[in-house]
């Protein structure tokens, strides 16, 4: 009875172990809030990175050498062949240097501070198929819209999202020959202050095998047929997209009206979207890519990986941040701890004596020890209790709770065009939290089991002298 | 080891030896000793002389070199430290020179202590109304019945060592232990402490075992022991029947 009886009231009746309870508080409330933003950061992270990427990538780089075939139709008819498969489609990247300018002064590449040129991925699809395995159309559709969904920028967006590369409304064939259409990113849009209907000029190099370089500058004029938003930044900053044979047209040299050229570069890549990913991923990648080497539609340079492996550096630097974060902030547990070790000794210093009287009066040590490990125990379920209901609240209102500390103080904390997302994105997670409280009840009572271990082992008769 | 059934506590041979390195100081050279019950009993001698730390073997606080220390009949150094835990609860009552009450409890909690010690939370709640009421009881007894809500701090010296005396009379054991327990009080306060506690032993025919340097109080116990460098060197060894 007086081990519960007396912890409890040798906490209340002693202010100091309030500061080891706040500690607790405090350490348990920030790693609930920042764990739970970052796994929100991490979830929001791998959401954008797969909508812009389909379940299976297949690499083809474009080789001169290579005896597969240069034409995707076989590898595209090959994969859809498969059952797990849900729909594939053929990309061609490349990398090209955009500007509004025409591109004929020698400035716009002399002067590193010269905003309007920007190197940029320019990515050829047919948009039909590509509804098929990516969220191609998705993006197209978010683009323009405000947080609410409602279309707020109608001039932005892609007239016809069927045929995303028609020419748009805004474009007049008579001020020259013909030009194809891009879609270009959210980001390029607003950084080169385009709109639909502007011209851009794309230049880029192509191999040439008459040339002395081994290398052949292209340039062309495009179209602003609008613009799409992956919710990704870096896509929506770099990505431009074109359909996939005016890019095989413009890298061969040739017009947009003319047929494609035998030799011209099609695809170098293949993206695959399953019908149960979570499921069936690791099993279709392995016996898709042996079944498409066996077939001779691929060779040893090509590579077939998930979009996780794709994007493994992205997603496992912010996995590492997490739990990093979750480490560097456990140390905050350790400092409460190492206040409820420091509070306790000073208690158990202070009450030698009532410890002497306790044992005179028929107490053992172990109910000595136990006396003192319960208020290390009573420290750890208020402060971490009370953290958890608080860090938990905190993360699931942070939102309003961000706006109203910079609508206060005047500071944005968090800037919302830079991460693209709406709203601080925070994901609690039970499971987290019920271990960050069972580690803040751990380390109190290791730290507390410290000074308790002391306190059971004084000798009450000095314990007693101690006047 | 067995005692006489009217033998309360039983000492026999008692050596205290503390080593401070190489060492050796022997403070207790075999003392033996024995109280009856319902004895008064007083041990005197000079500082030094080792009574504190004879009072500390019999107390069970510290455990002797050599020698036993039977209490209610068994041996009470042979016992584990749970058992001897118990029987300083049950059996040994402590009033100290300074009081060492809990100052985080008040009157009627300080009294009650030795209960919590005694029992589990489910039995103390299920005897709590009792044990209140055998502790006002007490204090109101001793004059304290104004003081039940009071911490330690709020209390006068005298009044404090009132409710120590509240505290050790309790559980109604059969040895009372007081060391000193005028010495830090003015005669006044003093005398009226010890009337209680001369009339609390007599009223439970308690076995008293005190420690004092006052003539005056030695005098009024019907036995006196005197110790000197460790050994009992004066007064009557064996028990007086009761004494009052």
């Amino acid at each position: 009875m007086y081990r519960v009886f007396l912890s409890w009231r040798f906490l209340r009746r002693r202010r100091t172990n309030l500061i080891g309870v706040f500690g607790i508080f405090l350490a348990v409330g920030a790693l609930i809030l920042i764990l739970s933003i970052m796994t929100g950061f991490l979830e929001e992270t791998r959401r954008s990175a797969r909508g812009s990427l389909s379940d299976l990538i297949l690499k083809v780089p474009p080789s001169e050498g290579a005896r597969r075939p240069s034409d995707p139709g076989p590898i595209l008819a090959a994969i859809r062949a498969d059952p797990r498969v849900e729909g594939a489609s053929a990309h061609l990247g490349w990398m090209c240097i955009l500007t509004r300018q025409d591109a004929r002064s020698i400035g716009i590449l002399t002067d590193s501070q010269f905003g309007e040129i920007a190197g940029i991925k320019l990515t050829g699809v047919d948009a039909i198929e590509e509804q098929s395995s990516t969220e191609f159309l998705e993006s197209l559709d978010r683009a323009g819209r405000d947080k609410d969904g409602k279309i707020e920028s109608p001039r932005v967006r892609v007239a016809d999202l069927a045929n995303p590369f028609a020419a748009p409304p805004e474009y007049d064939a008579s001020v020259g020959r013909p030009r194809a259409s891009v879609v270009v990113g959210e980001k390029v849009m607003a950084y080169h202050q385009l709109r639909r209907g502007s011209f851009i000029t794309l230049m880029t190099a192509v191999p040439d095998s008459t040339s002395d370089t081994g290398w052949s500058a292209k340039k062309r004029e495009f179209v602003v047929a609008g613009t799409f938003r992956s919710g990704e930044n870096e896509l929506d900053l770099e990505r431009v997209y074109i359909d996939r044979e005016q890019l095989a047209r413009f890298l061969a040299g040739a017009s947009e009206d003319d047929p494609v050229p035998s030799d011209a570069i099609l695809f170098s890549e293949v993206l695959v979207k399953l019908k149960d990913y979570a499921g069936e991923a690791e099993l279709v990648r392995e016996e898709l890519g042996a079944s498409l080497y066996k077939a001779g539609l691929i060779d040893e340079s090509c590579s077939l990986r998930t979009w996780e492996e794709f994007r493994g550096t992205l997603l496992g630097a912010i996995e590492n941040e997490r739990v990093l974060m979750g480490i560097m902030l456990s140390l905050i547990l350790v400092v409460a701890g190492f206040t409820i070790f420091a509070i306790l000794s000073m208690m158990v210093t202070e009450k030698r004596r009532d410890i002497g009287i306790l044992t005179a009066l028929g107490a053992t040590p172990n109910g000595v020890l136990a006396l003192f490990l319960l208020i290390g125990f009573w420290d750890a379920l208020i402060g971490a209790i009370s953290g958890a209901v608080i860090g938990t609240w905190m993360a699931i209102k942070i939102d309003p709770f961000e706006r109203w500390l910079s609508e206060t103080f005047g500071v944005q904390i968090f800037n919302r065009d830079v991460y693209l997302f709406d709203s601080i994105p925070s994901v609690v997670t039970p499971l987290a939290v019920g271990l960050i409280v069972l580690g803040a009840f751990v380390c109190t009572l290791v730290f507390a089991a410290i000074p308790a271990w002391r306190a059971a082992r004084l000798d009450p008769v000095e314990a007693l002298r101690n006047d | 080891m067995t005692s006489a059934p009217n033998v309360v506590l039983k000492a026999r041979g008692i050596r205290k030896v503390f080593k401070t390195g190489d060492t050796e100081l022997e403070i207790l050279h075999g003392v033996d000793l024995d109280l009856v019950a319902g004895e008064r009993l007083a041990l005197m001698g000079p500082s030094g002389a080792g009574k504190s730390t004879l009072l500390h073997v019999l107390g069970l606080l510290e455990r002797p070199t050599e020698g036993t220390v039977d209490v209610d009949g068994r041996d009470a150094w042979s016992l584990t430290t749970l058992e001897r835990a118990a029987l300083r609860n049950r059996h040994l009552g402590f009033v100290f020179q300074f009081y060492h009450l809990v100052a985080e409890l008040d009157a009627v909690e300080n009294v009650m202590l030795p209960a919590m010690i005694a029992q589990s939370s489910s039995e103390f709640r299920r005897s709590k109304a009792a044990h209140l009421k055998k502790a006002r009881d007490l204090l109101a007894s001793f004059g304290l019945s104004e003081r039940m809500k009071h911490r330690p701090t709020q209390l006068s010296g005298g009044e404090r060592q009132r409710v120590a005396l509240a505290r050790a009379l309790f559980l109604d054991p059969p040895l009372l232990i007081a060391d000193e327990p005028t010495g830090n009080l003015d005669r006044d306060t003093g005398e009226k402490v010890l009337e209680l506690l001369f009339r609390a032993q007599a009223e439970r025919s308690l076995s008293l075992l005190l420690v004092t340097h006052d003539e005056r109080l030695a005098e009024r116990c019907g036995r006196v022991l005197r110790m000197e460098a460790g050994r009992i060197v004066g007064g009557k060894l064996e028990p007086t029947a009761i004494a009052r």
